[in-house]
């Protein structure tokens, strides 16, 4: 098929990253100091105060329910002391990436159902963590930021990518399927070198990279895990697109979790209901 | 039973309305029971507790009314499934999520 635009490639994607908008410097801080033992923890609290949007969004999502704060949090460095610095570090990440992209750049592409559907995951994502006895917080976040290669997409090439939704609603095929047709690349890609450019950990790029081939070797269990959180997502309807669609599920991934059906269904239940509440909390 | 609850702010929940599910404090002790029908003088309490949104039953329906609803959520969830194929093997677990999906959805007992 006639696309109209030359096929990219993974350096295109590359040489592409400098023009996307930058995170905060502090939330830059914050990733950098992910392996590091000696932060000055109250330095960084105090810098990501003086971002006042920043801040209220982050304490908005500490004081949702599914921290279960008895006291609300109303200070940065409160919630660091109730939360604990993991926790409040990846509530700070969600906050400030859900608001660092520029949204209706490109024809087709519904930003809202985008972060609808990662929102979405990252809630089932953390469920499923706390049920398995995983790292909920690295489980919301690779949740949250599966799918970010899309906004690369999107923000780098809005009108290759309008053609991948065309051709996408066109052939009722996947949007993976539509973009490696399309552009040659896909957002799997694009998601793996931003995990780079912004020093995402080794966990969280694994987990970006092979959500959609968690049998691969070395995918690793996040992998797997943010694989069947997709698919729930798709299959509760959580986003609420039109077209949405459910992948094939892996069955290396779903043994890997080892749930039972009675499980599964309290867990769909708790997904619904944490989603409606971190939707308020990021997205409005 | 199908999902038949909405997740609430405070401020839209009225006296009479009842609660889906068991609501906890930050503590994991059980505040309300499921079932609870919720008076004024509960809902003046939860701000105290913390609570910004309940999970409230919706109304009951009738059987026309949940019959169309119950056709609505086949018809949508075969759309959704409607890449994967029950007699191919490989997609073993993709069918097992869409009949816990279903029983989700329709109430257990309904045929995938």
């Amino acid at each position: 098929m006639s696309t109209g635009h030359k096929q990219l490639t993974a350096a295109d994607i590359v040489a592409h990253l400098d023009d996307l908008p930058s995170l905060p410097v502090v939330v830059m801080e914050l990733l950098d100091s992910i392996d590091q033992e000696d932060v000055d923890i109250s330095v960084l609290a105090k810098k990501v105060s003086y971002d006042q949007a920043l801040t209220a969004k982050t304490l908005r999502l500490a004081n949702s329910s599914q921290y279960g704060l008895q006291v609300k949090a109303t200070t940065i460095q409160q919630a660091i002391t109730y939360l604990g610095f993991q926790t409040t570090r990846s509530l700070i990440m969600s906050a400030a990436i859900t608001g660092c992209f520029p949204e209706g750049r490109c024809a087709g592409f519904d930003d809202k159902q985008f972060w609808r559907h990662s929102v979405a995951t990252a809630a089932c994502a953390k469920v499923l963590a706390r049920q398995i006895r995983f790292n909920q917080d690295y489980a919301f976040t690779a949740g949250l930021l599966h799918n970010i290669g899309r906004l690369v997409l999107v923000s780098s090439f809005p009108d290759h990518y309008a053609q991948v939704i065309a051709y996408r609603a066109e052939h009722d095929c996947s949007l993976l399927e539509a973009e490696q047709s399309v552009l040659g690349v896909d957002h799997v890609q694009a998601g793996v070198a931003l995990a780079e450019r912004w020093n995402f950990s080794d966990t969280m790029r694994q987990a970006i990279g092979n959500y959609l081939t968690p049998e691969a070797p070395g995918a690793g269990f996040l992998a797997a895990l943010i694989h069947v959180a997709n698919a729930i997502v798709c299959a509760l309807d959580l986003a609420q697109a039109g077209d949405d669609m459910v992948p094939p599920v892996s069955l290396v991934a779903w043994n890997a979790l080892g749930l039972s059906e009675e499980t599964y269904l309290q867990l769909f239940r708790e997904t619904e209901l944490r989603y409606e509440e971190i939707t308020a909390a990021l997205l409005h | 039973m199908p999902v038949t609850h909405q997740h609430l702010p405070l401020d839209q929940v009225r006296p009479g309305m009842i609660l889906s599910d068991v609501l906890l404090d930050a503590h994991g002790q059980v505040l309300l029971p499921q079932g609870a029908v919720l008076t004024e003088n509960m809902l003046s309490l939860m701000p105290r507790h913390g609570i910004a949104m309940l999970p409230i039953r919706a109304p009951e329906m009738s059987p026309q009314e949940r019959a169309a609803q119950q056709d609505a959520h086949r018809a949508r969830l075969a759309y959704l499934f409607r890449k994967y194929d029950p007699a191919n093997p490989d997609d073993a677990a993709t069918s097992m999520l869409h009949s816990y999906v279903t029983s989700y959805r329709l109430g257990q007992g309904e045929p995938a």
